[in-house]
């Protein structure tokens, strides 16, 4: 797990603030009474399934929708009257980017660079090759953007959105048609700009991902606000330490060895169960802070019982946003993937350090 | 070109200082406009539409006089006899071929020409068919053609330039860059009006040049009798009303492009008006040549508020002073309110659609 960021106090200013944000187009309510807040250096993750209003907020953030009632704050100024002093401070891949098909990446740049507000003409080609590099498309700059693949044409996106140097960036949905590798680079990307001071707000339906590089979220579902807060503190209470026994008969009586120290004061167990891995092996799932580890080895050793392998596990966002949602939950420690959440149904994955346990099939389909 | 950031407004959180490369231009509103009709030039240049239609509006501009100069070649290498009047075919002694057998019938009342007088007739022809080489009427010529094949030419470079960023989708990347909407529709106006001068310019003068050369064939000298400070200005003013021609269809393949939100919207929508007006202007006169009274005089006078009329009215009342002949029966006053209804209208409405419309897929 990469470090997540840490907010500095001191830097607590609101970004963005939205106050009974709503939208609707005709009957249907896309975004429905939205209050978020987004403090500068978050790394702020905006979740929710396809077509819960994600995009149509950020339209709403950037000017290009207007909303039907309430109102969005950014750095301290209403979208509504003073968009054009906010929109030059802000970097923005809305959808899947696009660009004028018969211009290189570059020039594409230039154009977007002179429309933002910078020098036109060749004073900002050093800052052009800047973000070129970074995306990594530098060596592909005179190339035309119709010749541009899907991962290319999101990385000039992105190089886009990191032009003007913005304070915030907004990127939604930016992993979109990139390979794992690619996605990789825009998570060590992010990292990079949050470590720089920049505000970012990302939207996405890959848990995982958000999970990885988010240090705080909001969940959409259907156009409302279901949950907003801290990453650390929604997954405090799905921490679990899974514990596969020397002598897999043993399992049993180690779990009544926890659950005795449970009912005796035991207060940081919540729960402990017993469930199969893939070969059909016992394992322990015991619902307890993984810094308990230890605790749990030295319990079973004054029984003599003795662990093979303990797995702390600290639950995952993706378990949060199914039980918020109303989705059927999974049980405990178990973890779909990114490509099944992206509904391709096709792989599943599970943390490093988890055993090997068996999903049943109803819980592979994606959100 | 100064170096700035912005600066942050009173009560709004302050700009942190920026450690990057970036170097912003003016930020005022004239500076901003220019910056983006200089990008929307600078689209328009990289093109290749507007390439093969800057070609092909060269072509049309040379090909009209080299056609007209074919007139030219085939009296210089015309026998002379052939510019007789008919009934003098065959009267010029030494004229018959040999062995044929001589002419009866009226010829022989007809007066016998000399070869110099059938010079001189030769060279009347020359004179008359080499005019449209020559200033002014060359002027006259490359404008009709302009009005003609250059307005569908235009048309279909802004109604792509205003729809295609619907049409592409960058309209959601340039909305969200900073300047204002307004700030995008004024930039592509400004493009246009440019557009339109460079073009229109391009075409008289290769046209004008194309003429001089060809009428090189005809050995008449361009002659310059009909040049004076008035012949100028009423020039200057005909060539802008040929630009306010192209500008008017040229808004309203913007509207169209906005309002169908795409390019086949701007050039469909614009051509059809450039092509429905005429129709519906005969059909309107014709219905009213059938019969009396105030309805159909109504009917007759609808296609004197259209577009097309309304510059026909102010090219020809600039016409007359510059090729002679008589002036319109719309004044320049009626004309020109007329017109700057259609603009204001046109620009309005796209403005307000550009303005309030939602940005989505």
């Amino acid at each position: 797990m990469v470090q997540k960021v840490i907010v500095d106090s001191s830097q607590s200013d609101v970004i963005i603030s939205t106050s009974r944000l709503t939208k609707a187009f005709g009957k249907l309510v896309a975004v429905n009474d939205l209050h978020i807040q987004v403090m500068r250096g978050d790394v702020f993750g905006f979740l929710g399934p396809n077509g819960s209003g994600k995009t149509t907020t950020i339209r709403m953030l950037l000017g290009l929708i207007r909303p039907t009632a309430g109102r969005a704050v950014i750095f301290g100024m209403d979208t509504e009257q003073q968009l054009s002093a906010i929109l030059p401070r802000i970097g923005a891949i809305v959808e899947t980017p696009v660009f004028y098909p018969y211009l290189s990446g570059a020039d594409n740049l230039r154009v977007i660079g002179t429309a933002s507000g910078m020098a036109s003409g060749k004073t900002n080609q050093h800052r052009i090759d800047e973000v070129l590099e970074l995306v990594e498309l530098h060596l592909q700059a005179k190339m035309a953007y119709r010749k541009y693949s899907l991962g290319m044409k999101q990385r000039l996106g992105i190089a886009a959105a990191l032009l003007t140097d913005p304070e915030l960036v907004l990127l939604d949905e930016p992993t979109n048609g990139l390979d794992p590798a690619g996605m990789f680079e825009i998570r060590q990307l992010i990292h990079r700009l949050s470590a720089l001071g920049k505000t970012i707000f990302l939207s996405s339906h890959l848990l995982n991902e958000v999970q990885q590089v988010c240090n705080r979220v909001a969940i959409l579902q259907r156009g409302n606000l279901i949950k907003q807060g801290n990453v650390g503190e929604l997954l405090r209470g799905r921490e679990q330490i899974l514990v596969k026994l020397n002598v897999p008969e043993e399992t049993q009586q180690a779990k009544a060895i926890l659950q005795e120290a449970k009912e005796r004061g035991a207060d940081w167990i919540s729960a402990v169960n017993l469930q199969v891995n893939r070969q059909g092996q016992p394992i322990l799932r015991v619902d307890a802070p993984k810094s308990y580890s230890a605790e749990i080895n030295a319990l079973l050793a004054r029984h003599n019982l003795y662990a093979a392998e303990l797995h702390p596990y600290e639950g995952s966002l993706e378990e949060v946003f199914l039980q918020l949602t109303g989705t059927p939950s999974i049980p405990p420690g178990m973890h779909l993937g990114m490509a099944a959440l992206a509904g391709t149904g096709a792989t599943t994955q599970q943390p490093d350090s988890l055993p090997d346990i068996e999903i049943p099939a109803d819980r592979k389909g994606g959100i | 070109m100064s170096v700035t950031r912005q600066t942050s407004t009173d009560g709004n959180m302050p700009l942190p200082a920026s450690t990057s490369s970036v170097i912003f231009g003016r930020q005022d509103y004239v500076s901003v406009l220019l910056r983006l009709i200089g990008v929307e030039l600078y689209k328009i240049r990289r093109r290749v539409m507007s390439k093969v239609l800057g070609s092909i509006a060269i072509a049309i501009s040379v090909l009209i006089f080299v056609v007209i100069s074919l007139g030219t070649i085939y009296v210089l290498n015309a026998p002379p006899e052939s510019f007789a009047p008919p009934c003098q075919g065959s009267s010029i002694p030494g004229s018959r071929p040999q062995g044929s057998p001589p002419q009866e019938g009226p010829s022989s009342n007809c007066p016998q020409l000399s070869a110099a007088q059938l010079a001189q007739l030769r060279q009347d022809a020359l004179l008359g068919v080499s005019a449209p080489l020559r200033l002014p009427l060359s002027l006259n010529i490359i404008v009709q053609f302009v009005l003609s094949a250059g307005t569908i030419l235009i048309i279909i470079l802004i109604g792509a330039t205003a729809g295609g960023e619907y049409s592409i989708g960058t309209v959601r990347l340039l909305f969200t860059r900073g300047p204002t909407r307004t700030q995008f529709l004024l930039s592509k106006l400004g493009a246009t009006i440019i557009c339109i001068a460079i073009g229109i310019l391009t075409m008289s003068i290769v046209g004008i040049l194309t003429g001089q050369a060809l009428n090189l064939l005809s050995g008449i000298a361009q002659s310059f009798g009909f040049l004076s400070a008035a012949w100028v200005a009423h020039t200057m003013l005909y060539l802008l009303i040929t630009m306010l021609d192209w500008f008017m269809y040229a808004a309203i393949a913007i509207f169209f492009g906005i309002l169908g939100r795409s390019t086949v919207a701007g050039i469909v929508g614009a051509m059809t008006w450039l092509f429905v007006e005429p129709i519906l202007g005969g059909v309107l006169r014709l219905a009213g040549s059938f019969s009396n009274g105030p309805f159909v005089d109504f009917l007759k006078s609808i296609p004197d508020y259209f577009i097309g009329n309304n510059i026909g009215a102010l090219l020809q009342n600039q016409g007359q002073y510059i090729f002679g002949g008589s002036g319109s029966t719309l004044s320049n006053l009626h004309a020109l309110i007329v017109l700057a209804v259609y603009l204001i209208a046109f620009i309005g409405l796209a403005w307000r659609f550009n303005e309030r419309r939602d940005v989505t897929n």
